[in-house]
């Protein structure tokens, strides 16, 4: 003989496992099928002359496989297509290089991997800016030194090596130089934007 | 002959099932309400008809999306509310067009299958 509980424990174990197996579906419509469903056990269980283990298993067995029902239910419908990894593209892209830069290159990695975003999308957010912000500052730094010791070396997308190189040479205004740099490093944010807002519109199309 | 694709005998018995199934419930509802948990160990012990009784709450909540039934909530002497389902005007038009073409297609089915079975 079962006692109150453990049949309980059964049970909720048996609506849990729907729950979950039906949790791509709209909250609505989860909730009446488990509450019919918690209902068609209660009347099952109302209608065994011995609340024993076998009977109370016997129930849950005509009740059915939780995913025979999701599948009914057409919960792979509501599946997200989007990965969800998309999510952290942009984040890693923008912050990942500070993890000991291997959080940028798995940014990238999901970014080229994902249908979410065109090619155009890719290689705008894998050139601005490399590295994502850490990958600025290091270029910040590094073009400021070789600017600094011979001014004639030209550093790869170093902005400060135009200012630098300025003042030897063609003599620019000190607010251009400001300028780009400004822009320099609100292009990673503006482009960490627009991704996210490239897979929120994604997420949209697929749910709407 | 040419031996086709291996069918998996759950997927055609699935699609069988699902078109079948929903105007079953229909037919169930044609003279008087009933309650999911009754809907549900009808279709079981009819054979065949339902892969699980949970399954049969998804199908009533598709019918009563699309306006086939409805439902309303009633006090019962052994335990907790039922919610009770009843056939819409929609949900009768439903259930009369099935019939018709299930017999044509039925009738075709069998006639197939003897004439393959006598040969």
């Amino acid at each position: 003989m079962k006692t109150n509980s453990d049949v309980d424990k059964l049970v909720a174990h048996c609506l849990s496992q729907l729950g979950r197996e039906l949790s791509d579906l709209p909250a609505s419509r989860r909730r009446q099928i488990v509450e019919e469903v918690s209902s068609h056990i209660a009347e099952g269980l109302v209608a065994l002359d011995t609340e024993d283990e076998a009977g109370v298993r016997s129930v849950l067995d005509r009740v059915g496989d939780p995913s025979a029902i999701a599948a009914e239910a057409g919960a792979a419908e509501f599946r997200p297509r989007v990965p969800r990894a998309d999510a952290l593209v942009p984040w890693l892209l923008l912050l990942g290089g500070f993890v000991f830069v291997v959080g940028w290159f798995l940014g990238v990695g999901l970014l080229w991997s994902s249908s979410t975003w065109k090619v155009r999308d890719k290689l705008l957010g894998t050139l601005v800016i490399p590295g994502g912000l850490p990958g600025l500052v290091l270029l910040g730094t590094f073009s400021w030194r070789t600017s600094s010791t011979s001014c004639g070396g030209v550093s790869p997308l170093g902005q400060r090596v135009v200012i630098h190189c300025v003042t030897s040479g063609f003599s620019l205004p000190a607010a251009v130089g400001i300028l780009v740099l400004i822009l320099a490093l609100l292009a990673p944010f503006a482009v960490a934007v627009h991704l996210e807002r490239v897979r929120r519109r994604s997420v949209n199309n697929v749910h709407g | 002959m040419s031996r086709m694709v291996p069918s998996d005998d759950s997927i055609w018995l699935a699609q069988l099932r699902r078109g079948a199934l929903e105007h079953c419930v229909l037919a169930l509802l044609r003279h008087r309400e009933r309650y999911g948990f009754e809907l549900a160990r009808t279709l079981a012990d009819a054979g065949g008809l339902l892969a699980g009784e949970g399954t049969i709450y998804p199908l009533l909540a598709r019918l009563r999306r699309n306006g086939l039934v409805n439902t309303t909530w009633r006090e019962s002497a052994e335990g907790p509310p039922r919610r009770y389902y009843r056939l819409t005007a929609v949900g009768e038009l439903a259930l009369s067009t099935f019939v018709q073409h299930w017999q044509l297609f039925r009738d075709g089915v069998d006639r197939i299958l003897e004439e393959a079975s006598a040969a």
